[in-house]
């Protein structure tokens, strides 16, 4: 059984749309959303959160579909909006004391737990903890209502490299157990090769694909060569850029002719995102 | 829904609000005075301020993020409403008490604070309240048109039983004349008042949930 089954979910806005979005988390994995600013990350994490209404296809978590049992699966699903605050003139525990409340397996132990672990103090207000704490906060009050299934959007925006690093510690420690799964979106991917098992990468509203993290970065190649030999690959590159040194563009692998001179290597997920955004300008 | 209301009067609405109905209420002891001003300033006051909160606090996200339905979340919302107007009706109507008592002679131009004059109160605020959170709704978060449309329908509304009490001959004997000291008739217009004020809300609330399954979370 799948954690989160994103099936064909399509979203029409006037000016923009997430068409056919269909991947599957597995139980006990990290998955990283990844796409430029804009892309329809945050509408798909919307989508799936049953914020927004689909114009297509479901969504189900741990085998249910969210439509139908939206109540039930909240109280599985802790979530997390790197930009969003909430009542940031309160204190902590006040806030915590009202959410509390809503769930039926909250555990006050496991609360003081992550607050101690998390350093965080509980008669601080939300507006004067750094970005990093809040989203420490946020994750605090969702595992301890025993939330089964993370959905971070953003998560690591806005964080310095220390305590971005010390949040992706957290997560893969969460997931040890094989019971917490993980969807993480971010344009930050050096976060997600770090920490992220699977990949699901979208780009102007469409899934280009959604693989395990390393089979995803190996089904592509970034080439290299004098301007010249440009006019040979020109037509398979997914976009390319030029400069005095020649050129660099992507490539699916299966396009490529190992046989061919040029030099290829194996790209990292921010130069796999840069040359689809390239696509899409050269498209415009 | 009762976690949401919960939510609402100790995370959304500033204590403030609950103390200005006894601040309003005092004024019931100016003698002669237009009385429809003291309920009037719930709507001024309390409900631009209370929506803006939740507005800038991100309420409505906090809210859904909750494990709740949009329904709960609608008439929590309402519930809310209802519980700081009856608030202001009530100190009011306790302090209209001792305005007989410290006015025994009192030749009133306005309404004057009897029972009926309340259930009148009543039917303002129904109509405010179906106005205003019918509107509202529409978005979830844009307070602005619909408190000023609502406000304004409810001070038309109050000018106009006003002016009607004066001029119309059958309604100036029940609030100015023989019919003020009619208890049963005060009493009638008064659970009048209350029924429609019930029913309104019912209404708004079929209206508010149809309109807020449409709202996208944005």
């Amino acid at each position: 059984m799948f954690a989160l089954d994103v099936r064909n979910v399509t979203k029409i806005y006037p000016d923009f749309q997430i068409k056919d979005v269909s991947f599957q988390l597995e139980k006990g994995y990290i998955m990283g959303f990844i796409g430029v600013n804009g892309a329809g990350k945050t509408t798909t994490i919307k989508s799936i959160l049953n914020m927004i209404q689909v114009d297509g296809g479901e969504v189900c978590i741990f085998g249910k579909k969210v439509s139908e049992h939206e109540l039930e699966l909240k109280q599985e699903i802790g979530c997390a909006f790197g930009d969003v605050d909430f009542y940031s003139r309160s204190k902590i525990k006040t806030l915590t004391q009202i959410t509390k409340k809503f769930y039926k397996n909250w555990n006050d132990e496991t609360y003081y737990s992550y607050i101690k672990r998390f350093k965080l103090d509980e008669n601080k207000k939300v507006a004067e903890l750094s970005t990093g704490m809040k989203v420490k906060y946020s994750l605090a009050l969702a595992l301890s209502h025993g939330a089964k299934l993370l959905v971070l959007d953003e998560p690591t925006s806005g964080l310095d490299p220390v305590s971005r690093d010390d949040l992706l510690d957290i997560f893969q420690e969460l997931i040890v157990g094989g019971e917490i799964s993980i969807l993480f979106s971010t344009h930050i991917t050096s976060d997600l090769e770090k920490c992220a098992d699977f990949i699901t990468f979208i780009d102007n509203g469409r899934i280009v694909a959604s693989s395990e993290k390393n089979e995803f970065m190996e089904s592509y190649r970034l080439l290299s060569g004098s301007e010249g030999r440009l006019s040979e690959v020109k037509e398979q590159l997914i976009s390319y850029k030029t400069n005095s040194f020649g050129f660099t563009g992507l490539i699916h692998a299966k396009d490529f002719d190992p046989t061919s001179n040029l030099e290829a290597v194996t790209p990292s997920l921010e130069e796999i995102m840069i040359y689809f955004a390239k696509r899409g300008d050269s498209h415009v | 829904m009762y976690n949401l209301v919960m939510k609402d009067l100790k995370l959304g609405v500033n204590p403030w609000f609950f103390a200005l109905p006894l601040f309003t209420g005092v004024l019931m002891l100016i003698p002669g005075w237009i009385y429809f001003l003291v309920p009037l300033y719930f709507c001024w006051l309390t409900v631009p301020n209370v929506f803006g909160g939740f507005k800038s606090q991100n309420d409505l996200m906090f809210s859904m993020m909750m494990p709740v339905t949009k329904r709960d979340i609608v008439k929590a919302r309402i519930i809310v409403v209802v519980i700081l107007e009856l608030m202001h009706l009530f100190v009011a109507m306790i302090f209209s008490f001792f305005t007989f008592r410290l006015y025994p002679d009192m030749t009133y131009y306005f309404f004057a604070p009897h029972l009926g004059f309340w259930g009148l109160c009543f039917m303002m605020l129904a109509i405010f309240n179906i106005i205003l959170l019918s509107m509202y709704y529409k978005t979830a978060y844009k307070y602005g048109a619909a408190t000023t449309a609502s406000t304004a329908a409810a001070m038309l509304f109050a000018g106009a039983v006003q002016w009607a009490g004066i001029e119309s001959p059958w309604l100036n004997d029940i609030f100015y004349g023989a019919g003020a000291d009619n208890t049963a008739l005060q009493l009638s217009i008064l659970i009048a008042g209350m029924v429609i004020f019930i029913a309104f809300a019912l209404i708004v609330y079929r209206i508010a949930i149809r309109r807020f399954h449409k709202v996208e979370i944005l």
